[in-house]
């Protein structure tokens, strides 16, 4: 119970570190003066000193769906599969709960962009619900997929029954599942090909244009859901397809872990640097390829039983 | 004996590199050469290996060598003149006898072959050097019809390669590598494992023949293509392309009516019904010769095809024979009509002075009420003994007035397309104004040389000899 | 490992459906043939068949090598163009795929009560001449249709290779022959299309 409770709150710890180390790892391949690694802490107290201001124009939503944003989020990381063997952990939880929570959240965000009635709001809304219609069948799949190799519906009990038996006789759906679920991993939390969370052009933002009207605390509560997303789906990434390490001894095993998590945040910075926006209408071709993966890695599991 | 049936195609390939407007008088004499071959199969014990068990003569394929034989040489007879009729430039002129040469070689293999994959090869070839030979017309059509028949032809056959995969996996479990061979096939048809497998790939190599013969879906592509290309292609695929195509389809359903009559039947049946009932309007709405007579040539391939699979061998050859002898001479001899002034039916017929002409014109008449089995034309024949083994089919089967109901509908829509070819006859001989025309002597006697084939195949040795193909 | 291969091919057929570049279509084009070439040597090597394992070198060589080379030399040479979209909305072929591939393994069933061994390979190459056919149709481009005919013959290679293990070598060498006459017709086209 230590574990659990311990490993939630490094995963918690780890949230604000992840988004400021690949901004890091970029400005360092863009021969640019890195910003610190804690810089997602510093713009946490910052926020968090900062006053609220609130439009006239917002209904009760503004001020209640930040936390409704949060909130589901900070649920999912109790039923995220374990770190360490032995530790306690959620074993019946499904993809259909999983992916639930993180549209719940999801939702409120949409709510937010258009409660201001700001054109700007609207548009990120719309957006956001474009591509998540799409994000959320392919997860659905590709989650249910890695769960029938592991031969448990429960996401927790799939990472321990994963790095017992490392399924190589289905190594080929199993490799079509990580494409799709890498491909979500980036379209979901709003990274390059899909979206830039840095810019606030108005032809491409998406996540931005939701939250222009916010300040201070609800600022920092949209902020913080946001790379607790991101460290929800790397350690899914990294536990269901990258499942070693876990039977290490603990002090070990978290530090897999989490060296783990540093080189999907390493990955994702470099592809980053090295593709280009996609046109908003180009995502859904993105995201028809993990449907399409998703649906692959089914079927391959079935019919060729590999 | 494999290198004489090579001999004229290969001499038409070496030559070609020379002055095409000196060589192209050689090639004519020399693919006369291909007749004592190809007539000396007739005589050799049946089946006579050719090529270890690759080639293999038997008396279907050697019917079909002689017929196309015949046709290649009245091709190459008629092309000699054919800068005369159309606009082509020298290095065009070669390159027509080039790929003319690859594409009568390939076929050649894909007639001969008693192995699925020799044959594939062979008409595979005869493809990719009919684009070209399209695209020796330099207009902007024929540019982009030689791409769509690189295209369809490629998907075709594909097709035709998939299904004989597919075949020769069902029959590789008891036959080893033999199972390609279309003979060691047909003997152990009855002991193959998976029909099912077998007729996947039976049916799917039929639809890939089909498609090349410009069947149901795929009508007007062929029409599209011999419109836009140069006249002998037309009669080369008429008359060559399409019977390998066809003697493609009486082998592999052959092997597949041992397995099951009635799927194959029931399956070419309503394939080739739909097809003349598409192919009879189209031709009713034909405004030019070449549609016209391509999409008559898909209406006769479609009934050789439903002769052969009801059973009727006989009628079915004869058909396809005098298909054969007919169409080409009419495509030549469209290519002559249509020299000045395309597209003209009215008066196409008048205006022929002297011997040559009143020859060209009599023949012409007479092939054009021949394609519509006017009763002396083999045609006439061959439908009455098709229609006939189309009754004995269903006698068997209990279905006897449903069968007598289609072919009532089936004469209906030939009816159509006879009642056509009359009206444009009438408009080619009684209506328009008289111009002065030429025809030149090598097209005449190309003619001639048809007309006698195909008195020839009214005869009773040739109905005896076709009678004894099983 | 045989499995992981084909899987490998539906996985580049599929990418290159989804591709709107012509140089992304012809390198999906020559992964597609590499991971062919690697199942043919694969298999070769597992039943000692010295056919296979030559066939495979071929298609290591030619089509994954020498056919995107000349492609993508043809393709710079005569200026085609580099965007190409597809005809069919990629939403209506996040459906028609996936219909597509359950639709083949449901005609394929009766196979596999009768063949005990490779039946599931004979629905997968159908399935991909089928997607093959859907990258011909879904293109207006030309070059992209050449693809789409040379990814027909990329499964047809692969049921040869998969539910016959392999073919008579002659069969096979006639094969690469027209496939190689093929290219060059298809540069002879080009090449008079730029001439006239």
């Amino acid at each position: 119970m230590i574990l659990y409770i311990f490993s939630i709150m490094l995963l918690i710890f780890l949230a604000p570190l992840m988004p400021s180390f690949m901004k890091m790892v970029k400005m360092y391949l863009l021969y640019k003066k890195p910003i610190s690694i804690f810089q997602g802490y510093r713009d946490f107290s910052k926020l968090l000193s900062k006053e609220i201001i609130i439009s006239k124009e917002t209904s009760a939503i503004t001020t209640i769906a930040p936390f409704l944003v949060l909130s589901p989020l900070l649920l999912t990381l109790f039923f995220l599969p374990p770190i360490v063997r032995g530790e306690y952990y959620v074993s019946f939880v499904d993809a259909f709960t999983i992916t639930g929570l993180i549209s719940l959240s999801t939702f409120f965000l949409m709510l937010i962009g258009l409660d201001s009635a700001s054109s700007f709001g609207g548009l990120g809304s719309s957006r956001e619900a474009f591509i998540s219609a799409l994000v959320e069948p392919a997860m659905i799949l590709t989650l249910f997929s890695v769960s029938l190799m592991a031969k448990d519906l429960g996401i927790g009990q799939d990472g321990i029954n994963l790095s017992l038996h490392f399924p190589s006789a289905h190594i080929a759906s199993f490799i079509f599942a990580g494409i799709s679920f890498f491909i979500l991993l980036i379209a979901e939390n709003g990274r390059i090909p899909v979206d830039n969370p840095e810019t606030h052009l108005e032809l491409t933002m998406v996540h931005e244009a939701m939250i222009l009207d916010l300040s201070g605390f609800y600022l920092l509560l949209i902020e913080s859901a946001g790379s607790v997303k991101f460290i929800i789906f790397a350690s899914i990434f990294v536990s269901l397809f990258v499942p070693f390490g876990l039977n290490l001894p603990v002090i070990l095993a978290i530090l897999v872990f989490i060296a783990k998590l540093f080189i999907l945040a390493i990955i994702v910075a470099l592809l980053e640097v090295n593709i280009a926006k996609l046109r908003l209408f180009k995502v859904p071709n993105l995201l028809g390829i993990a449907i399409v993966f998703a649906f692959l890695s089914l079927i391959t599991f079935y019919v060729l039983g590999a | 004996m494999i290198f004489l049936l090579m001999l004229p195609a290969l001499i038409m390939l070496v030559f070609s590199f020379w002055d095409i407007n000196k060589s192209k008088y050689l090639f004519p004499i020399t693919s006369l050469l291909i007749l004592i071959p190809s007539v000396r199969l007739f005589f050799l014990p049946k089946p006579y290996a050719l090529w270890g068990d690759y080639l293999v003569i038997d008396n279907l394929s050697a019917y079909i060598m002689l017929v196309s034989s015949i046709v290649a040489i009245c091709v190459t007879l008629a092309v000699s003149t054919l800068d005369l009729h159309v606009k082509i430039s020298k290095s065009e002129n070669a390159k027509f006898y080039r790929f003319f040469a690859i594409f009568w070689i390939g076929l050649t293999v894909s007639i001969l072959a008693n192995n699925m994959g020799v044959y594939w090869i062979g008409l595979e070839t005869a493809t990719l050097s009919t684009v070209y030979m399209i695209k020796t017309n330099q207009t902007l059509a024929a540019k982009k019809e030689a791409w769509n028949y690189m295209i369809v032809g490629a998907i075709a056959i594909s097709l035709i390669l998939f299904g004989i995969i597919l075949i020769y996996a069902s029959a590789k479990p008891i036959l080893g590598e033999n199972a390609m061979s279309f003979s060691a096939l047909l003997r152990s048809a009855k002991d193959i494992k998976s029909p099912f497998l077998f007729e996947i790939g039976f049916a799917i190599t039929t639809l890939g023949m089909f498609i090349k013969m410009g069947f149901f879906p795929m009508n007007l592509w062929l029409a599209n293509i011999e419109r836009a290309s140069f006249y002998p292609i037309a009669a080369l695929f008429s008359g060559i392309l399409e019977s390998a195509v066809i003697v493609g389809f009486f082998r592999f359903s052959k092997i597949a009516s041992v397995i099951n009559h009635q799927h194959v039947f029931i399956f070419v049946f309503i394939y080739t019904t739909l097809t003349i009932f598409i192919v009879s309007f189209l031709i009713y709405r034909a405004k030019d010769f070449m549609r016209l007579f391509s999409l008559s040539g898909v209406e006769h391939m479609a009934i050789i095809a439903l002769f052969w699979a009801s059973g009727g061998i006989f009628p079915a050859l004869l058909h396809f024979g005098a298909h054969a002898f007919l169409k080409p001479a009419l495509f030549l001899s469209t290519g002559i009509l249509e020299s000045k002034g395309k597209y003209r039916i009215a008066g196409a017929l008048k205006g022929y002075s002297g011997v040559k002409g009143k020859v060209f014109y009599f023949l012409t008449g007479l092939f054009l009420l021949a394609i519509v089995s006017v009763p002396p034309s083999p045609m006439f024949f061959s439908e009455l003994y098709g229609f006939g083994a189309m009754i004995n089919i269903a006698k068997v089967n209990k279905h006897l007035l449903l069968m007598i109901g289609a072919i009532i509908v089936l004469l209906g829509l030939l009816s159509i397309i006879f009642y056509k070819f009359v009206e444009i006859y009438q408009s080619m001989k009684y209506e328009g104004e008289e111009k002065q025309k030429v025809v030149y002597g090598n097209e005449v006697f190309a003619l001639v040389i048809f007309a006698l084939s195909l008195v020839f195949l009214l005869t009773p040795w040739s109905f005896e000899f076709l009678r004894s193909i099983s | 490992m045989t499995s992981f291969l084909i899987g490998a091919f539906l996985a580049t057929l599929i990418s290159a459906l989804f591709t709107t570049r012509l140089y992304g279509l012809i390198l999906w084009y020559s992964l597609n043939s590499l991971s062919l070439a690697l199942l043919a040597i694969s298999i070769g090597f597992k039943i000692d068949d010295n056919t296979m394992i030559i066939s495979g070198f071929l298609t290591l060589i030619v089509k994954s090598i020498v056919i995107p080379y000349i492609l993508k030399k043809v393709s710079m040479k005569f200026g085609l163009a580099r965007q190409i979209t597809p005809n069919v909305p990629v939403y209506y072929s996040i459906m028609l795929i996936p219909a597509l591939l359950v639709f083949t393994f449901y005609l394929a069933e009766p196979i596999t009560n009768m063949m005990s061994s490779n039946a599931n390979y004979v629905a997968i190459s159908i399935s991909a001449l089928f997607l093959s056919l859907l990258l011909i149709i879904e293109h207006k481009n030309i070059a992209a249709k050449i693809i789409g005919f040379l990814t027909i013959e990329n499964s047809l290679f692969l049921l040869g290779t998969t539910a016959t293990n392999g073919m008579p070598m002659l069969v096979e060498l006639g094969i690469f022959f027209d496939l190689l006459m093929a290219i060059v017709i298809i540069n002879l086209l080009f090449k008079s299309e730029e001439l006239s």
